[in-house]
């Protein structure tokens, strides 16, 4: 006999899929544009070696698509979560930056700043796009902290191993 | 598995699976290359309430971005390359060298090749660029000058595509950056050829 699924485990189990969709989403993307993606991760100024550069702008897409899946099928979920935190913290820091950047060096309003960050989704209002990831950092977060009992596809681990039970 | 354990699984594979995947992508990147020669920083920063980075060029006399047009010829110049203006590159264009591939013209960009590319242009979108040098290479090494576009405005493409045939041995003093690119060729009308290169499908530019 299986014990009752808390809600807290639905809960994780759809942030799973959000989180893992988008970054499979994001990921795909940016794998299908890779010049373009290199462009962008070059505005940011951050490394200047050229096979650094280029290994960022190879790797990141699929990275993320990896990770993204890890979450959505549940393989691996934790870890793929604490890798997801572990990505978002520093692109967060940086795009915040570029648009700090942005606003000493034309003055606008920083909520008015708009640019395409290299996040996958196109050019976004950097106000939005801080408060979206400060989200996925919390969810994912949360999904990292402590296990969960949800195994690929929502199956829970109980019922994958339960025994037959002979009458 | 333990948390910090499976972190870093998830990471090596992550990384293995990026690598893996790039380099059998048709689209990959070569780790190696540098697709950005010459380059000492990234482009000045730019969002989008940037207007002027966006605004049409109407023509070469009224451009209202003729400091930023004299700081992009400096720049070329610094580095050995030639810049041409507008005028001078139709003036090449109606060279009989032209029609002779002694004058030689390299549109550096990826689709927007076949959506309409200045008449007679090669495509050499210099981040692919073993896909196009077997082929160019003779034609380049023996044409006297050759003009190097890409979209125009911020775009830096073609610099860096001249500097990359500099660098593999076409001489410097053929190789002529036209800054203005598509966006100003565009802007002032000028016919733009469809799809391949000589495919004889002439449209007029929108502006």
């Amino acid at each position: 006999m299986t014990a009752p699924i808390a809600k807290s485990e639905y809960i994780r189990l759809l942030l799973r899929w959000v989180i893992g969709g988008l970054f499979i989403y994001m990921g795909l993307s940016k794998a299908l544009h890779p010049v373009e993606f290199l462009k962008l991760v070059r505005q940011y100024e951050m490394v200047h070696q050229p096979w650094l550069l280029n290994s960022i702008a190879a790797v990141l897409p699929w990275f993320e698509m990896f990770c993204g899946a890890a979450l959505v099928t549940g393989v691996l979920r934790r870890g793929a979560a604490l890798v997801t935190v572990l990505m978002l913290v520093p692109f967060t820091f940086i795009v915040a930056r570029r648009a700090f950047a942005i606003h000493a060096a034309q003055g606008t309003p920083f909520c008015d700043i708009k640019f395409d960050c290299g996040c996958g989704s196109g050019p976004m209002v950097i106000c939005h796009k801080l408060v979206e990831n400060g989200l996925l950092i919390l969810a994912a977060g949360w999904l990292a902290a402590r296990p969960d009992r949800m195994l690929i596809f929502g199956r829970r681990k109980s019922d994958a191993v339960e025994p037959v039970t002979v009458s | 598995m333990k948390l910090l354990p499976e972190t870093l699984v998830v990471a090596g594979l992550g990384v293995a699976f990026g690598l893996l995947a790039n380099a059998v992508s048709p689209r990959g990147l070569a780790l190696g290359q540098n697709y950005f020669p010459g380059s000492a920083s990234a482009p000045p920063v730019t969002a989008t309430p940037n207007v002027s980075s966006n605004a049409p060029v109407a023509n070469t006399s009224t451009s209202p971005t003729e400091t930023a047009e004299a700081a992009v010829f400096a720049r070329l110049q610094s580095k050995g390359l030639q810049p041409a203006t507008l005028a001078e590159v139709q003036q090449l264009l109606a060279d009989p060298r032209f029609a002779l591939d002694q004058i030689v013209v390299l549109d550096d960009r990826d689709h927007e090749y076949a959506e309409g590319h200045i008449p007679g242009a090669y495509q050499f979108f210099h981040y692919r660029a073993p896909e196009f040098l077997p082929t160019l290479l003779p034609v380049l090494m023996a044409a006297e000058k050759i003009v190097v576009y890409c979209g125009g405005g911020s775009c830096e493409d073609s610099e860096f595509a001249a500097l990359m045939l500099a660098e593999i041995g076409v001489p410097k003093d053929k190789l002529v950056v036209y800054a203005g690119g598509m966006k100003e060729w565009k802007a002032n009308g000028l016919p733009l050829e469809l799809g391949e290169r000589k495919s004889g499908r002439l449209a007029p530019a929108t502006r």
